[in-house]
């Protein structure tokens, strides 16, 4: 029998030349362990959480290298740029806006160094996939004078991210390594290299006018990170990683995911041309890109979000006096919005260049526009049995929808979804709690946060500490369901698991809130719902910070774990003889495993988890659990 | 090999992910350039949710441009529509029967359309196929298996490029051992369905 292969054997596996389907996370996570890795650390967030999922998995299973989940990105890139400088190669992992978080530390790293090589993962969002917003983290390495790779595809992933190893132990600096969600996110078969041993032992030597960055010591520095941003555009003038494929009069510039699509669209139009496909995207090859465009008639630059490299190409021209159109988002060609497509490719190639598109995508629009039918739309929600749900449900009542509702980074998010419509303010994450700061300083309204557990320790606390001691009288509702649900179930520090799968003391959020000096706590579990009300109601006529911690395991890890154990899971049932059709379960609670057939509500016993909320919620007791034979 | 572009469409959760690495694991064995785009993160949650599997030596990203897919595969029936605009017109959709009613058919702000009105559509694409997959899938032994079913009727239509014994082998590869019978009876079932039309 064919044994399946986990993803800790494959990544771990020293066999090259052999080729595995491996997701452009999972090929980023066997770089690094093919570059030696020794430390990696992370905060879980789409779509970089694979990465560290993989080494979770690794770490677990052999116990090396060394991986946490960190309270957050700043800590997480603050141990491993620790870790680097003690000799130990390492690597930070975070999504896009993670960086912002670590931006701290991130814009002084450079000042100081390295020793081993340290590889800073960023993964952008293109498109907002999965996040509140789709910034261009390619200028946090311009602003932080950081080398950075971009890769295109998940074979590249896998060998930038050796070579951002390389590259940081050659110049002792950190490297940005920045991928994209369609990246993240794209299977391919990826070509094993070998394995290098670690660098050996760890050690930290002191050299504080190196390390200590007071002024006198960042001064100094400062000139040394602009050598070193010399050195590397030299590396990136000799570098492979930047190549020009194919040739003609016609010169187009990319980097990353759009590559794959300049490919498909030349393929498409029937045209011709030059690509200068840059991996090594900071700092850029000036000498080369200016070679590349004074051959050319004109130059296309492609890529996605903001005008990096053509911004950057048109000053590397003007500097050179070079006289040529170069075309991109500047003449409205290519928009900075969104995720390219191999289509929005075609067309804007299609129109810099002055190419006829053939019209079968106009054909196609016409058609899909004027279709007879309509489809209902169909948004992420909160699962069946949730217990988000509940929360919410209980929160609408004890509230009667009259408080203000600042939300945070999390499945809960998806409480802007209807009926449940309890979301009203959001920036970033921990900012549920700052925001009801503010908003109850300045109005006389109640206010009602909502946070979850793992969102709570990476950056909920400090807001807390910030309600408590200015005596804002913010309500804070936690909804602890034990997990980093929505990036996947990763562990947190109130869970009791630890990045290396071993355990340790979960840190309770009720004894954090507690020993802070929040005068009101209370833990409530949501699935008991009048109790839930009766608690939530109480903490709405408090006077002063009030926090309720509404404890309940994630509905999928509860089934997850039920399935393992072999127990069996006992769906609820509508009584239609009792049933009035009141329309309470499906209209107001909504759960996803509701159905109403237009005078009795049912439940999908597919979907349904066996919660018992909606049971509780049904004026006429008209659901029970099915009887098992 | 030609181009070849297949799309699996549904609702986050139901194991849409899993088939086409099943599909790409066996397009790998078979020494093919293959991409699979998957989405994880938010849509997730029960959220309509796409997986692509793109082979051929010109396939360079995970994204189906605009009528290009040859085979679009789909449990819940109206997915199938959401996707059409990527339909090629020689393509072929597999559609299974299921209806999922999102949140707002639930709250009266939508209307589910009828299987006449969606497959009509579909028609207008291109030619459909209708299986009736949960019930094949709970016959293999899973409802979880409906994906399977689907590409069982797939194959059984020579609708994938890919040999039999590559598909089994890959499922194998893909899934723990636990789920093998359950999941090749699935494919056979979903072959059968389809066998003599």
């Amino acid at each position: 029998m064919v044994k399946p292969m986990d993803i800790a054997e494959i990544l771990t596996k020293d066999s090259p030349g052999k080729q595995f389907l491996l997701l452009g996370n999972e090929a980023v996570a066997r770089g690094a362990i093919e570059a030696g890795l020794e430390f990696a650390a992370t905060y879980p967030g789409t779509p970089s959480s694979e990465i560290g999922d993989s080494l979770f998995r690794v770490a677990s299973k052999y116990k090396q290298p060394y991986f946490q989940y960190s309270t957050n990105e700043k800590v997480a890139l603050e141990a491993a740029g620790a870790a680097s400088i003690a000799n130990t190669r390492a690597m930070a992992i975070m999504k896009h806006v993670g960086l912002n978080v670590a931006s701290d530390a991130f814009m002084t790293l450079n000042y100081i160094g390295v020793r081993a090589g340290l590889v800073i993962v960023s993964a952008d969002d293109p498109g907002c996939w999965s996040s509140q917003n789709e910034q261009d983290n390619r200028f946090y390495a311009m602003l932080g004078d950081t080398t950075m790779l971009e890769p295109a595809d998940p074979q590249e992933a896998k060998d930038m991210t050796v070579a951002a190893f390389d590259l940081s132990e050659k110049l002792e600096q950190p490297v940005l390594l920045r991928i994209t969600t369609r990246l993240s996110h794209t299977r391919a078969g990826v070509n094993l290299g070998s394995i290098r041993p670690p660098r050996g032992e760890a050690n930290f030597e002191r050299e504080p006018l190196r390390f200590v960055t007071v002024p006198a010591v960042a001064r100094r520095r400062h000139p040394i990170l602009v050598e070193k941003v010399r050195q590397a555009r030299e590396i990136a003038e000799q570098s492979s990683w930047n190549k020009i494929i194919g040739e003609g009069s016609i010169g187009i510039i990319t980097s990353g995911v759009s590559y794959n699509y300049v490919r498909e669209a030349l393929d498409f139009l029937g045209i011709k041309a030059a690509i200068l496909k840059l991996g090594m995207t900071y700092p850029l090859p000036k000498q080369k890109i200016q070679e590349f465009i004074s051959s050319k008639e004109k130059v296309v630059v492609v890529e996605e979000l903001k005008p990096y490299l053509e911004d950057q190409t048109r000053a590397f021209a003007q500097e050179k006096g070079i006289i040529i159109p170069i075309l991109g988002k500047a003449q409205g060609f290519f928009s900075e919005i969104g995720e390219y497509t191999p289509r929005r490719v075609i067309e804007g190639l299609g129109k810099a260049l002055d190419i006829d598109i053939p019209d079968s995508f106009a054909e196609i629009d016409e058609k899909y526009s004027n279709m007879s039918v309509e489809i209902p739309s169909r948004p992420p929600i909160l699962c069946a049995g949730c217990p988000h749900r509940a929360t919410f449900y209980e929160l609408a009542i004890a509230t009667g929808r009259k408080a203000i509702y600042p939300t945070d980074i999390g499945c809960y998010t998806l409480a802007i979804q209807p009926p449940i419509e309890l979301a009203d303010l959001l920036l970033c994450m921990g900012s549920s709690i700052g925001t009801a700061c503010g908003l109850t300083a300045v109005l006389d309204k109640p206010v009602v946060g909502t946070i979850g557990d793992s969102t709570f320790f990476h950056a909920g606390f400090a807001g807390l500490v910030n309600a408590v001691y200015n005596q804002h009288p913010v309500k804070i509702i936690v909804v602890d369901n034990m997990s980093t649900a929505m990036t996947g179930h990763q562990p947190h520090p109130g869970t009791g698991l630890t990045g290396m799968g071993e355990t340790s003391t979960p840190i309770k959020i009720e004894d954090v809130a507690r020993g802070i000096g929040v005068p009101f706590v209370e833990v409530i579990d949501p699935l008991q719902v009048k109790e839930s009300i009766r608690i939530l109601r109480k903490a709405m006529k408090f006077d002063g910070p009030a926090v309720v911690v509404s404890r309940s395991i994630c509905a999928l890890l509860e089934i997850g774990q039920k399935r393992r154990a072999g127990e069996k899971i006992i769906p609820f049932e509508v009584d239609t003889d009792i049933c009035q059709g009141c329309e309470v379960c499906t209209d107001k609670l909504s759960c996803p495993a509701a159905t109403w057939d237009g005078e009795h509500a049912g439940i999908d016993p597919v979907l349904c988890v066996g919660c018992g909320v909606c049971a509780q919620v049904c004026p006429y007791k008209a659901i029970k659990r099915r009887e098992t034979k | 090999m030609k181009e070849y572009n297949l799309l699996f469409t549904g609702v986050g959760g139901t194991g849409v992910v899993t088939a086409a690495r099943i599909v790409a694991t066996a397009a790998i064995a078979e020494g093919l350039n293959v991409r699979v785009g998957e989405i994880h993160g938010m849509s997730q949650r029960l959220g309509a949710v796409t997986s692509t599997v793109r082979i051929g030596d010109s396939v360079h990203g995970s994204i189906i441009p605009p009528g290009k897919a040859d085979l679009i595969l789909t449990v819940e029936l109206i997915e199938a529509l959401r996707c059409a605009d990527r339909m090629n017109t020689d393509g072929t959709f597999i559609v299974g029967m299921l209806h999922m009613a999102p949140t707002a058919v639930l709250l009266d702000r939508a209307t589910y359309p009828s299987d006449e009105e969606v497959l009509n559509e579909l028609k207008k694409y291109a030619s459909v196929v209708t299986v009736d997959a949960v019930r094949l899938a709970r016959d293999a032994g899973s409802v979880m298996s409906v994906n399977i079913v689907l590409v069982g009727s797939a194959f059984g239509l020579g609708k994938i490029p890919l040999k039999e014994k590559a598909i089994i082998s890959a499922l194998k590869e893909v899934l723990r051992p636990r789920y093998h019978e359950v999941n090749i009876k699935a494919f056979e079932l979903g072959m059968k369905a389809v066998a003599g039309t």
